[in-house]
């Protein structure tokens, strides 16, 4: 990216449990400029999952800040437009992160029609016909328009994941987060997911990826992000950390990956 | 008395059937009173026990704005009137008799406390006896119905109010759209449990001059010495009320469950 339009700032982000026994997350800085597709590898307990999720408060970071187009999300109240200080609406902040999860987490009780409008209707109050049309639109695109009736249940593994994505697509992020999405998937569904990704990533999505499919991070990755042991080990673009990696633990970790 | 069940007896009773008909209607009207009453304060009381308002939370912090290490602030910074007031509600209704519970609302509350107006409608039901059965009955099934409510909810999947609260509904959105309709969905045969349970122990009302099933089997021994029939008359009626309430509740059930299946 030619001009580092930062969307989203990490400052010395920690995560603890147990009183600080368990450092989940041990002081990480962090850009994702408009455009990135940052993709964060490591081994597992390295902390990627609580990073990710740490980006809209799924979990409540014990220190740090995230500031989210312009704001600091972890304090409980901000400045409105006048100055005055006013209580952070972490829910409006939310409607711009779109977020995927390992399990889909569609749900089951709504048709995919329904999974796909309820949030816009009910949180950005778009007339039912409105959504519908752009549920469609979005459903055209991922190949699934025949399946707007059906029921989670009735759906692939491969085919949960693509709906799970256009549904968050539905509220017009600004970013994605990405949280393992193709680690809960048969083996021979996984393409079908990583292209929808990848035509979103061309597209022009900000998206945050974190995975362990390092063909996705180093094809359509424009940074890498490594982490192990709650800290952001090493960053680079991602032919540059893979062919030169510098840290021991990248190197290892590269080793036994690829 | 060479027979247990005499058939002659039920021709006797017969010119009360009017009475057994007026039963039958109150029990139906109290249990679903009951149940309207009981399902609103088990949610409330469900959403008092999963709540996480902590007014003492400061204490919980040190100076610099850290959470404590341990020690007696820390507990007590975590203390939730609203859990702990319906924890203990819910304990108390459920270690206690119901019967004590009918006794005490009906002559403590609305004998001592609040006076009821001498009301009788439909020409049968009066409504000062009737309604400090329903609180009563109501306030008992609401202890149980939170737990049922209670533990609903929380076996429905984190991941579904992570999937809402990311799309960026509120917390309410979340309890309204996602996770009430399925935890009601796999609680449903313990609610159709509880109503039945309900139907039945509405029984118990007669002793507060409630003029349902089983008062009226007690005015026809009174009328006419005969007990045995009348109560088989009570049980039949009791039989039918109950068997095709749970039988609908479990085809309302399948009709929820259809995204469960292929």
């Amino acid at each position: 990216m030619a001009t580092a339009d930062k969307l989203i700032e990490v400052r010395d982000l920690k995560k603890y449990y147990n009183k600080g026994a368990i450092k989940a997350l041990d002081g990480i800085t962090a850009d994702v400029n408009r455009g990135d597709v940052a993709v964060v590898i490591g081994p597992s307990g390295s902390g990627k999952s609580t990073f990710l999720r740490s980006l809209n408060l799924m979990e409540e970071p014990t220190g740090g800040s995230i500031i989210f187009d312009g704001v600091d999300i972890t304090k409980k109240k901000v400045p409105d437009a006048n100055g005055k200080l006013v209580k952070l609406d972490i829910d409006r902040h939310r409607q711009k992160m779109g977020m995927v999860f390992q399990h889909f987490n569609l749900f089951p009780h709504k048709t995919i029609m329904q999974n796909m409008t309820l949030a816009p209707v009910q949180v950005r109050h778009m007339p039912v016909a409105q959504a519908e049309e752009k549920a469609y639109t979005l459903l055209e695109r991922v190949g699934l328009a025949d399946r707007a009736d059906a029921y989670p249940i009735q759906l692939s593994g491969g085919q949960k994941q693509r709906i799970a994505i256009v549904r968050a697509l539905m509220m017009e992020p600004e970013v994605m987060l990405f949280d393992e999405p193709t680690s809960a998937l048969d083996p021979e569904m996984v393409g079908e997911v990583l292209d929808v990704m990848k035509e979103l990533a061309h597209s022009g999505m900000t998206m945050v990826v974190v995975t362990h499919e390092m063909g996705f991070a180093r094809e359509v990755g424009n940074r890498v992000l490594f982490m192990a042991d709650g800290r952001l080990l090493e960053e680079n673009a991602p032919r540059e950390l893979f062919e030169h990696p510098q840290h021991p633990r990248l190197k290892d970790f590269l080793s036994k990956v690829l | 008395m060479e027979h247990f069940i005499q058939a002659a007896n039920f021709a006797k009773i017969s010119d009360y059937s009017r009475l057994f008909w007026q039963g039958a209607a109150v029990t139906v009207m109290l249990s679903l009173c009951t149940v309207v009453i009981g399902f609103l304060l088990a949610l409330l009381l469900a959403t008092m026990r999963l709540s996480r308002v902590c007014p003492l939370a400061f204490l919980g912090v040190d100076r610099e704005g850290k959470l404590r290490d341990g020690g007696v602030l820390l507990a007590v910074s975590r203390f939730n009137p609203l859990a702990f007031l319906a924890t203990a509600y819910v304990e108390i209704l459920r270690s206690t008799p119901v019967l004590v519970q009918v006794f005490i609302i009906y002559y403590g509350v609305f004998g001592a406390l609040v006076t009821l107006p001498k009301l009788t409608f439909l020409g049968f039901v009066k409504f000062e006896r009737f309604f400090p059965g329903v609180v009563a009955l109501g306030m008992n099934s609401g202890a149980y119905l939170c737990e049922i409510i209670r533990s609903g909810i929380q076996s429905i999947d984190g991941g579904q109010t992570e999937a809402s609260r990311s799309l960026g509904m509120t917390q309410f959105q979340t309890m309204r759209f996602i996770i009430l309709p399925q935890a009601i969905k796999n609680i449903l045969p313990a609610i159709a449990n509880e109503f039945v349970v309900i139907i039945k122990e509405s029984a118990i009302t007669y002793t507060i001059g409630v003029q349902d099933i089983m008062s009226a089997v007690n005015a026809v021994r009174g009328a006419t010495f005969i007990i045995i029939e009348p109560l088989l008359v009570a049980t039949a009626i009791y039989f039918c009320l109950c068997f095709p309430t749970s039988k609908i509740i479990a085809a309302f059930e399948r009709r929820m469950s259809r995204g469960d299946r292929r």
